[in-house]
């Protein structure tokens, strides 16, 4: 199956330091049931995984869903999803302050958030405001407002990158 | 509980993510809020780090003096000295 993953500059991995290289496969002997193997995600787990570099991969072998993620046996990273750029980061970012400011605006609950924003700064990551805003929701609806702002996020994303026909192909 | 772990959730459970012994769902909280929060990813790589550094040391290595000096801290941390 197709599904997306972020890297840190140079295509690294995250957690696992890994250096991909495009259209090598990397097969794991762990079990994608226990979490074990190649992590990726699908257009709805992005806000989770923020990170540089966007990547379509290809998960082969055994895949289990996680809750935010998918893990495959094995896997290759294919193409770097362009449009995933500063510009976008930018945009992406002030659109979730936004955010953060009408959730503070309409109930106090949230208002908290306005200082955490503060307290981040202009230089935060895309990530970190995006948390800053899901958990703004989630103080002023709960989980349903949390999921419902990673939700938004998603589709914000995705529209933002073009990435249903980027997974379609 | 919040759908995100906090700093000092994260903090107990560095010890079992690095251990392994973590339920894959706990992993991809621990995750979660190591991709936002930089503070946090500094915390686990200091661990990694000191684990790292303990794990090559022998007990040849450690100056008498200073060996001395750790076991009365230990002692009087555990109130026995």
């Amino acid at each position: 199956m197709k599904a997306l993953k972020f890297l840190l500059p140079g295509a690294v991995g995250p957690f696992s330091g890994f250096r991909w290289e495009v259209g090598t496969w990397h097969d794991t002997s762990g079990d994608p049931t226990c979490g074990h193997g190649v992590h990726a995600c699908e257009p709805g787990d992005l806000p989770f995984w923020l990170q540089d570099e966007l990547w379509v991969v290809e998960l082969r072998g055994d895949v289990a869903r996680g809750r935010h993620k998918v893990v495959g046996a094995g896997g290759r990273i294919l193409g770097r999803v362009e449009a995933w750029d500063d510009a976008a980061r930018r945009e992406f970012a002030s659109a979730c302050v936004a955010r953060v400011r009408e959730l503070a605006a309409r109930r106090p609950d949230a208002a908290a958030h306005l200082g955490d924003l503060e307290q981040v700064g202009p230089q935060a990551s895309a990530a970190a405001i995006a948390s800053l805003a899901a958990r703004a929701a989630e103080a002023v609806d709960g989980t349903k407002g949390y999921d419902a702002e990673r939700a938004a996020q998603a589709a914000w994303l995705g529209e933002r990158l073009g990435l249903e026909g980027l997974l379609a192909r | 509980m919040s759908a995100e772990l906090t700093c000092a959730e994260l903090v107990e459970l560095v010890t079992d993510y690095l251990e392994g012994t973590l339920p894959p769902d706990e992993v991809e909280r621990f995750e979660i809020h190591l991709v936002y929060c930089s503070p946090c990813t500094t915390h686990l790589e200091q661990m990694r780090e000191t684990i790292r550094t303990a794990g090559a040391l022998r007990e040849e290595d450690l100056d008498p003096a200073l060996a001395d000096d750790l076991l009365t801290a230990f002692r009087g941390w555990r109130g026995d000295a």
